[in-house]
C-alpha cells in the first residue's frame, strides 16, 4: 500500500455528453420527473470516474429516493411559500404608493427582499442537507462517507455570517468562508474515521489581495475622476478594476480550496494536499465558454435566420402549426446541446484538474479504517431540489 | 477461467487482491485469499450486479443482490472490482442479471402515497387555503390603496399590450367619451358603489374587457365594435363592475401572488420547462372563480334592470361570442375565463322576459360616437 495517493480522473467527454443527452430528452418527455434520475445517473458517471489508488469512487444514491424525499419536500414547501407569498403581497398592495417615485421603488425592493429572506433559510439548509446526502451516498474501497446532523445549525450560522460579510462590505468573508466550511469538515465521516478541519481564517486573507487590488483600482479611478473631473480615466479605471475584481474573486477562491484541503485531517493522521493554480481554472473555463458561445451563436443565428425568412407567413397567420413545432425541437435541442456541452467542456475538466491536483498523504492509515453505521434519515436532498441549490451535478 | 480481482468486504476499509475462478457448473464465481473467512466466497452468477453508468468500459465493479431497501444507504454489500479483460466479458455473458436495477417491493405504493399526499397538498393550497385567505385579506386593504394598486395594473397592462409613451392605448375621443360617461352615468344613477368607477376604452382589437382592483375596468375596442347594440357593450360593463364591487379583482392578486412558484417548483427547470409553467400558472390565476362570475352576472343583470335597460342584450352578446368561439377555437381570453356561456345566455332571456318597459342605454348618435372613440 502506497503512503501517497495521488487522484486520478478517467472520464471523458463523449460518453458523458452521451449519457447528459440522453437523460435530458427522457426527463423532457416525462415533464421533469426522470430528472432525479438523469442526476443520479450522471453524478454515477462522475464518481466512478474519479479514482485514488486505482480505485473507484462509487456514488451509490438512486433516482427512486430523490424523487421520494423530493415528493415530502414539495408538500412543506407549498405551504410554506404559498402562505408567505400571499402575505407578502398583501403587505405589498398595502402599502404601494400610486406613483414611479423613490418611496415606490424602496418599498418594491424591501417586499422583493422579504421574499429572498423567507426562501434563504430553505436553501442554506437545503444546501447542507444536499452536501449530506451526497456524503452518504459516496463510498470508496466500500466504505462510506457521512456527515452528522446539523442543517438547522449550519442555516442560522451561515444566515449570522452572510450578515456579517455583507456589513462588512465583504472584509469578513474570509471568517465566513473558514466558519462554515469548519463546521462542516468537522462533522464528515470516512468510515469510523472523522475529519477536522484545521488552520486560522485570518490565513484566507492573503487569498484576498487581488480582489482588494481591483477594488482600489477602481475607489482610485472614482477619486481621480472626483479631483480632476476627467471622465475618461475613471472609465479605464472601472474596466480594468472591474476584470482585476473578477479575477480576483476567482484566485479568492481556488487559494481558499487549496488552504482549506492542506489543512483537513483525517482521523488525527491522514493529510491532503492541493495545488489548484487560478490561471488553469480561469483557461478551462474561457475556453469552454468561448467554444460553447460561439457554437450556439451559430444554432440560434440559424434558427433566426429561418424565423426572419417567414417572418411575413407568420405575421399574417398563414404558417402552419409545423412550421412552429419544427422550430421549437431545434429550439430545445439547442438547450439541451448548451447544456451538456457545459458539464464535458467546463465541468468535467475542473472536477478533472481538481482530482488530478490532490494528493493523500500518510495514506497507509487507511486500511486501519472500518464501516460506519449507515446515516438514515437524509432525505435525499428533496429542498435541494425542489429549490434549485446545488449546483452543476 | 483463472484471473485476479481487488475485493473489498464492506467492512473494512482493507484492500485484499482475491483470485477469481468461474465454475459453470454451479453457476459461481470463486473468490478466494487466505485472508477471507474459511478462505473463500461463492458468488452466485444470478445474483450478481454490476455498478451502472460506471464510467470505465474496460472494468466491473460488482456486487451481490441485496436485500432491497428504499433507503439506499442501507444495502450494505461487499464490492469486487474486475480490470482483467478476459474475466470481464465471460462475467458479461454468464451472469443473466448483471445490469439489473432491483426494485423493492412496495415501492409503487409508496410512490403512489407520497405523489397523491404531495399533489393532495398542492391542490388544497391552490384551491382552498389561498382562495381562502385572500377573501379574508382583500377585505382588510384600505380602498385608497386599492386604488393605487388597480392603476399600476392597468398601467402594466397597457405597456404588455403594447402601449407606449405618454399616449398609451387609452382612447381620447372626446363624443365617444362622452357616450361612455352617458352609459356609466345611466348604469350608476340608481346603484350605490363603493368605488369610484375609472372606464376607460383600449385602442385594441380584442375582444375583451377586464376590470383591476380598486374601480378600474378597461374595454377593447375590439368588443365594442363586435357589440350589436350599445346595450351590450352596457351587459359587459355591469358585468365587470360586478367584479369590481365584490372585489374580485384584489381575491385574485392576492390568490395568484400566493400560488406563484408552487408550479415551477414541481416542474423544475428543464429546456421548454419554464414555457409549460407559464401557460399553467395563466390558466390557473388568471379566471375568476365560477362562483364570481355567477354572482358577477347577477349583478349585472340587477343593474340593467334597474338603469331600464333591455337584460336580453346580455344574452344576445353571450350569443354573438359562441358564434366567435366557434369560428376561432384558439381566441380569447374573455372566452376562456367565461364558460358556459350558452346557459348564461339562456339565465339573461329568463330574466329579461319578467322585465317591464326598457329603453335604448344610449341613442343612435351616441352610440355612434362611441364606436368612434378611438379615431
Amino acid at each position: 500500500m502506497s503512503s501517497q495517493i495521488q487522484g486520478r480522473y478517467f472520464g471523458t467527454g463523449k460518453p458523458l455528453f452521451g449519457l447528459y443527452f440522453k437523460t435530458a430528452i427522457l426527463t423532457i418527455l416525462t415533464l421533469g420527473i426522470y430528472r432525479f434520475w438523469a442526476k443520479t445517473r450522471i453524478r454515477k458517471y462522475i464518481w466512478s470516474a474519479t479514482s485514488g489508488d486505482g480505485d473507484s469512487f462509487e456514488y451509490s444514491g438512486t433516482g427512486l429516493e430523490k424523487f421520494l424525499g423530493f415528493l415530502v419536500a414539495i408538500v412543506i414547501l407549498a405551504i410554506y411559500l404559498g402562505l408567505f407569498q400571499l402575505l407578502l403581497a398583501f403587505i405589498g398592495i398595502s402599502i404601494i404608493p400610486e406613483d414611479d417615485s423613490q418611496a415606490a421603488i424602496a418599498a418594491q425592493a424591501v417586499a422583493i427582499n422579504l421574499s429572498i429572506l423567507a426562501v434563504l433559510p430553505l436553501m442554506l439548509f437545503a444546501q447542507y442537507r444536499a452536501r449530506r446526502y451526497k456524503m452518504a451516498r459516496t463510498r470508496w474501497r466500500g466504505i462510506r462517507f457521512g456527515m452528522e446532523k446539523g442543517a438547522w445549525g449550519y442555516a442560522f450560522r451561515a444566515l449570522g455570517y452572510i450578515f456579517l460579510t455583507i456589513i462588512t462590505l465583504g472584509l469578513l468573508n474570509p471568517l465566513a468562508t473558514f466558519r462554515l466550511e469548519k463546521y462542516m469538515a468537522d462533522r464528515s465521516w470516512y468510515g469510523d474515521a472523522r475529519f477536522e478541519q484545521m488552520g486560522r481564517w485570518q490565513d484566507l486573507y492573503a487569498g484576498m489581495k487581488h480582489v482588494f487590488i481591483g477594488l482600489g483600482i477602481i475607489i482610485a479611478g472614482v477619486v481621480f475622476a472626483i479631483v480632476t473631473e476627467g471622465v475618461g480615466i475613471a472609465g479605464v479605471a472601472a474596466v480594468i478594476g472591474y476584470i482585476w475584481l473578477l479575477i480576483g474573486l476567482i484566485y479568492y477562491r481556488v487559494y481558499a480550496f487549496n488552504y482549506l484541503t492542506r489543512n483537513k485531517v483525517l482521523d488525527e493522521r491522514v493529510m491532503f494536499d492541493a495545488h489548484l493554480e487560478t490561471g488553469a481554472v480561469i483557461k478551462i473555463f474561457v475556453v469552454g465558454t468561448i467554444v460553447i458561445g460561439l457554437l450556439m451563436a451559430v444554432i440560434f443565428g440559424i434558427i433566426a435566420g429561418i424565423v426572419a425568412s417567414m417572418s411575413s407567413a407568420i405575421m399574417a397567420g398563414t404558417a402552419s402549426p409545423a412550421l412552429f413545432v419544427g422550430l421549437a425541437i431545434p429550439y430545445a435541442l439547442a438547450f439541451l446541446i448548451a447544456g451538456g456541452l457545459s458539464l464535458v467542456m467546463i465541468t468535467q475538466p475542473m472536477i478533472k484538474y481538481a482530482v488530478e491536483s490532490m494528493t493523500v498523504l500518510n495514506a497507509v492509515h487507511l486500511d486501519t479504517i472500518h464501516q460506519r453505521a449507515a446515516d438514515t434519515g437524509a432525505d435525499a436532498e428533496g429542498f435541494a431540489d425542489a429549490l434549485d441549490v446545488g449546483g452543476a451535478i | 477461467m483463472q484471473s485476479v480481482g481487488r475485493f473489498f468486504d464492506g467492512e473494512s476499509g482493507q484492500r485484499l487482491s482475491v483470485d477469481l475462478s468461474v465454475d459453470t457448473a454451479a453457476d459461481t464465481l470463486k473468490l478466494s485469499h487466505p485472508e477471507l473467512p474459511m478462505g473463500s466466497q461463492y458468488w452466485p452468477l444470478v445474483a450478481i450486479r454490476a455498478l451502472s453508468d460506471h464510467a470505465r468500459q474496460d472494468q466491473l465493479v460488482l456486487s451481490l443482490k441485496a436485500d432491497a431497501a428504499l433507503d439506499s444507504a442501507l444495502i450494505v454489500t461487499a464490492r469486487l472490482t474486475v480490470d482483467d479483460p478476459d474475466m470481464v466479458s465471460i462475467l458479461r455473458r454468464l451472469c443473466p442479471d448483471i445490469g439489473r436495477v432491483d426494485v423493492p417491493k412496495g415501492t409503487t405504493g409508496r410512490i403512489a402515497k407520497r405523489a397523491g399526499l404531495a399533489v393532495g397538498a398542492l391542490v388544497l393550497m391552490i384551491f382552498v387555503i389561498l382562495p381562502a385567505m385572500a377573501n379574508t385579506l382583500a377585505r382588510f386593504i384600505p380602498v385608497e390603496r386599492e386604488v393605487a394598486y388597480g392603476k399600476a395594473v392597468v398601467k402594466q397592462m397597457e405597456r404588455f399590450m403594447g402601449g407606449r409613451g405618454d399616449q398609451g392605448l387609452t382612447c381620447t375621443g372626446s363624443k365617444g367619451r362622452a357616450a361612455l360617461d352617458a352609459m356609466i352615468a345611466r348604469l350608476t344613477d340608481a346603484a350605490d358603489l363603493q368605488y369610484d368607477l375609472n372606464v376607460n376604452v383600449f385602442d385594441h382589437k380584442m375582444v375583451n374587457a377586464f376590470a383591476a382592483p380598486g374601480g378600474q375596468i378597461v374595454l377593447m375596442r375590439g368588443l365594442i365594435e363586435r357589440a350589436k347594440t350599445p346595450d351590450e357593450v352596457a351587459g359587459v360593463l355591469a358585468h365587470e363592475i360586478g367584479h369590481v364591487e365584490a372585489r374580485d379583482t384584489t381575491r385574485n392578486a392576492l390568490r395568484a401572488a400566493g400560488s406563484a412558484g408552487l408550479l415551477s417548483l414541481i416542474l423544475g427547470d428543464f429546456a421548454g420547462g419554464s414555457a409549460v409553467v407559464v401557460v399553467a400558472e395563466y390558466t390557473l390565476t388568471a379566471s375568476y372563480t365560477r362562483e364570481a362570475e355567477a354572482e358577477a352576472d347577477v349583478f349585472a343583470l340587477e343593474m340593467l334592470n334597474a338603469a331600464g335597460a333591455d337584460a336580453t342584450a346580455f344574452a344576445t352578446f353571450f350569443d354573438s361570442l359562441s358564434e366567435l368561439e366557434r369560428l376561432t377555437p384558439d381566441l380569447p381570453e374573455y372566452l376562456s375565463t367565461h364558460p358556459e356561456l350558452v346557459d348564461r345566455a339562456a339565465a339573461a332571456r329568463a330574466f329579461a322576459r319578467d322585465q317591464g318597459v326598457t329603453t335604448p342605454i344610449l341613442d343612435d348618435a351616441e352610440w355612434a360616437a362611441l364606436k368612434k372613440i378611438c379615431t
